[in-house]
């Protein structure tokens, strides 16, 4: 069993009479990266602004090493880095000065662990350029060295690959993936990009009308959900003997039919002992965009 | 702290707002310099003399021929009255009023600039100190520091402080400076008359003793820089309140030009003297002269600016530690 | 942006806050601690204190020094100095010290002044209109006539005239005095002629007291008036307009020797 870096118990935020928030749990693991879901209005920027006390939550804990959020600020705030929607930083001081602005804001942060950050994101030849000079892509990487500088057990990223281009997202996902493998670190991430977070991400919460639905890992979440598509012929006897093992749907030329270990190699016995050709038997996990729907329900809900 | 401090310093520096400051200063004081010199060259001509004796003795007989009408509200005719016994009182003790050069100038030139320019100047920093935070969206950086919330906005006042003080020697120094390019730099040790005692339009003179000049300016510097620090602070807890900076600047601005103008008109509203903007020219207490409303004293003035002062403070950290940040 | 410049204008700035911290304590302490009054005031005398040798003109007296009437605002002194310049070709120095409605009681104030002495000292030429406001007082005592009141009041004003003659040749016995003597605005509302006769008998008494300084003459305007009053007042029927203002500063310009200069 790993380290639990970050939980969260109970969690409850109220607007005036408005419950924003109905009591959410998870835990994040060292190491681990956590992929954060949920359409609009779904509480997601909330419970993250209450991750980095920005929020003060109705009720409910926040851990992060163990150490509560609202009762031990500081200490917990030693060991998160994050970045709350874009990277804002001043854009009238260069890349250096932002760093060693927040830099002194932390303890034991030295210029050298400075240096250290700027070639992690790779920025040395723009440090010294006003930060309203850079891109976004170089704004995010920017945003990410900020919030490295006090080597966080926990990592807080909110949309990090909003507005880069294709290479940049690829980048920043092996960069964050590189960060939870090799240094152990946990990151939450929230994007829109559901396809970004089933590449990157190990788990998933996936939370509509503040209530988290359902958290697991990717996989186990993809495979209740897997298929498999038969090519055969002739068509409609290979439709009448599946049909008669589990429930078929026909696309095309194909059929499909739920993917079961134990039963498959029994089903193409029966397709071969029938003299059905099977041509291709393909395995084929769904989109976290079509899990996404099927669990919210669609609910005309807008993906963030 | 010492590092906060220095954080927020940084900023204000890279804003560049100080040399702006320095700019409108600047310009402000080379215009009436220009307007001071023109005016003393024009009463010359007048008067075919420089003598100050001469046109300080014309200045009164000018007042009295005011006074002379009768169509003046008797405010005003009450406030002239004061002024004519303190200018003959002048003149019979044979004192320059206003002896010319730059120490002269700056004094004069700060208490003119007491209740709006210093104002207006501190605003252009302090309605931006926490609001830009707010709308560059740094704030969430900031708060999300393991820095307690209270130690941030102290260190931002802190700084605020540190410039209304910057601003106030700045427009000193470049008052000084740039006039003494016109009317020469001395001055110094020119006699001042204070302690004029005011009882309606009676002038009491029995507590009245002369300053020398650098004194005089001293002390007025320590009271703009009052009410510079006050100002700061009102525009500091706007910056916290409303979020943008435009209309933090508005509602300040908006204060102090009513306070100008209430200046003339509340001599009837009594208890208008506990706003704030009412009570921003200290300096006419030191130099004698009446106040926009009967029995407001010095000290009473700098009571209610406090008051106001330490309202403002507690409000600030109040909601800034508590706000929920979206 | 260097860390030392900010360090060095933080520092600068604290040492700035304290002093100016330090100069409002004092400021404060100072309005309300040093009660006792340690003046040590310059009651030295300063007549003699440098005014320019220029011809000098100081005119002293009421309305009519003023000018009130007339619409440009030079009134007979603006006039009279105007006729000097062109006839000269040399400015004068003039200091006009004339109040609205200033009554001979408030003159011999006026010229008991520090200020109004040392200009005194300083002219070359004194011009005095007074008296008018003592005699009508807006008006009233020529309608209300009542000899007694009014003689009383010229015997004050009479009184009041020798002082000031007095004290002006205390700081200066060389300079020409000219004491402009009354008009009489009222002549045409006037059928019997009292009034005409109250301030031709004013104007006598004044030329009287005038006679006892060698240094003064006596200026008439009452003839200058007496036969078309109205074209020469102003809209209030009171003050010269700018063609009497004329008329009495051509009798006066010509009086004036500027020997100085020639």
């Amino acid at each position: 069993m790993r380290n639990v870096t970050l939980s969260v118990k109970g969690l409850k935020k109220r607007i005036g009479k408005r419950e924003i928030i109905k009591g959410i749990d998870f835990e994040l693991n060292e190491g681990e990266v956590f992929g954060f879901l949920g359409p609009n209005g779904a509480g997601k920027t909330t419970t993250i602004r209450m991750l980095v006390g920005l929020i003060k939550p109705t009720s409910g804990s926040i851990q992060i090493c163990g150490y509560d959020v609202r009762q031990d600020f500081t200490k917990a705030m030693q060991h998160l880095g994050c970045i709350v929607e874009n990277p804002e930083l001043y854009p009238f001081l260069n890349g250096w000065d932002n760093l060693l602005h927040f830099a002194r804001m932390l303890p034991d942060v030295d210029e050298s662990r400075i240096n250290e950050v700027v070639e992690l994101v790779g920025l040395q030849s723009r440090i010294y350029d006003k930060v309203k000079t850079y891109s976004l892509g170089m704004r995010q990487r920017l945003g990410i060295a900020q919030a490295m500088l006090n080597r966080p057990k926990v990592l807080v990223l909110d949309e990090p690959t909003n507005g880069l281009d294709p290479a940049g997202i690829r980048e920043m996902r092996e960069f964050i993936r590189k960060l939870a493998d090799e240094e152990g670190m946990s990151v939450l991430v929230s994007s829109h990009l559901l396809s970004e977070i089933q590449l990157l991400c190990d788990r998933v919460a996936i939370i509509k009308s503040g209530e988290i639905i359902q958290t697991d890992t990717v996989e186990s979440l993809l495979t209740t959900q897997e298929r498999l598509i038969w090519r055969v012929w002739p068509l409609e006897k290979g439709k009448e003997i599946l049909s008669s093992f589990t429930e078929i749907t026909v696309d095309q030329d194909n059929i499909i039919t739920a993917f079961n270990e134990h039963e498959t190699p029994k089903w193409n016995a029966a397709l071969n002992e029938a003299g059905v050709k099977v041509y291709e038997m393909n395995r084929k996990l769904p989109g976290l965009e079509e899990l996404f729907l099927q669990i919210t329900g669609g609910g005309g809900a807008g993906i963030e | 702290m010492n590092n906060l401090i220095q954080n927020e310093m940084m900023k204000l520096l890279a804003k560049k707002r100080l040399v702006i400051i320095g700019i409108i200063v600047g310009v402000l004081v080379l215009m009436f310099t220009y307007a001071q010199y023109k005016q003393v060259k024009e009463q010359q001509e007048k008067l075919g003399t420089d003598d100050w004796r001469a046109a300080l003795q014309q200045q009164i007989i000018d007042t009295q021929n005011r006074l002379g009408s009768n169509r003046m509200l008797d405010e005003w005719r009450e406030q002239l009255q004061v002024s004519l016994k303190q200018q003959q009182y002048y003149l019979d003790h044979d004192i320059n009023p206003s002896e010319p050069g730059a120490t002269t100038f700056t004094r004069m030139f700060l208490e003119n600039a007491i209740d709006l320019f210093i104002p207006l100047l501190v605003m252009i920093v302090a309605s931006d100190m926490v609001s830009f935070e707010n709308s560059q969206g740094t704030i969430k950086l900031l708060l999300t520091r393991p820095v307690n919330r209270w130690k941030i906005l102290m260190s931002k006042y802190v700084t605020l402080l540190l410039s209304v003080s910057i601003i106030v020697a700045m427009t000193a120094l470049l008052s000084y400076f740039l006039s003494g390019l016109v009317f020469g730099y001395h001055g110094w040790e020119a006699p001042v008359i204070t302690g004029f005692g005011l009882n309606g339009s009676d002038v009491d003179v029995s507590q009245v003793r002369i300053v020398e000049q650098w004194r005089f300016l001293l002390m007025d510097m320590g009271l703009v820089w009052l009410v510079a620090v006050v100002v700061g602070t009102l525009s500091f807890m706007l910056s916290v309140l409303v979020r943008s900076t435009p209309a933090g600047m508005g509602i300040m601005l908006a204060a102090l030009i009513s306070g100008a103008i209430l200046n003339n008109m509340v001599s009837s509203w009594e208890s208008a003297k506990y706003f704030f903007m009412v009570n921003l020219k200290l300096t006419t207490y030191v130099s004698g002269t009446a106040p926009p409303i009967e029995g407001m004293t010095l000290l009473s003035s700098v009571i209610t600016l406090l008051v106001w002062w330490a309202l403002a403070l507690i409000v600030s950290f109040t909601v800034f530690t508590r706000r929920d940040v979206y | 942006m260097s860390k030392t410049k900010v360090l060095a204008v933080t520092v600068v700035s604290v040492v700035i806050g304290l002093f100016f911290l330090f100069c409002l304590g004092w400021a404060i302490i100072d309005y309300y601690g040093k009660k006792a009054s340690d003046i040590g005031l310059n009651e030295t005398n300063p007549i003699e204190k440098n005014l320019p040798e220029d011809f000098t003109v100081v005119a002293l007296g009421d309305s009519l020094t003023r000018g009130t009437g007339d619409e440009t605002g030079k009134g007979y002194v603006g006039l009279v100095v105007e006729d000097l310049e062109s006839k000269y070709n040399s400015k004068p120095l003039i200091h006009n010290l004339g109040i609205n409605g200033q009554v001979s009681q408030e003159l011999v104030q006026q010229v008991k002044q520090t200020e109004v002495k040392r200009q005194l000292h300083t002219a070359d030429v004194i011009l005095i209109t007074i008296g008018g406001n003592d005699l009508f007082q807006q008006g009233q005592t020529l309608f209300d006539y009542d000899l007694t009141a009014t003689s009383e009041l010229q015997e004050n004003y009479l009184e009041n005239l020798n002082t000031i003659f007095k004290e002006i040749n205390n700081v200066n016995d060389k300079a020409a005095i000219l004491l402009i003597g009354l008009y009489n605005p009222f002549i045409e509302l006037d059928e019997d002629f009292d009034t005409n006769r109250i301030v031709r008998d004013w104007n006598n008494e004044t030329a009287e007291v005038v006679a006892l300084y060698k240094n003064a003459i006596f200026v008439p305007t009452f003839d200058l008036f007496q036969l078309s009053v109205n074209d020469y007042l102003y809209s209030d029927k009171f003050h010269p307009n700018k063609a009497g203002y004329r008329l009495i500063a051509d009798r006066v310009a010509p009086l004036i020797q500027w020997e100085d200069e020639k």
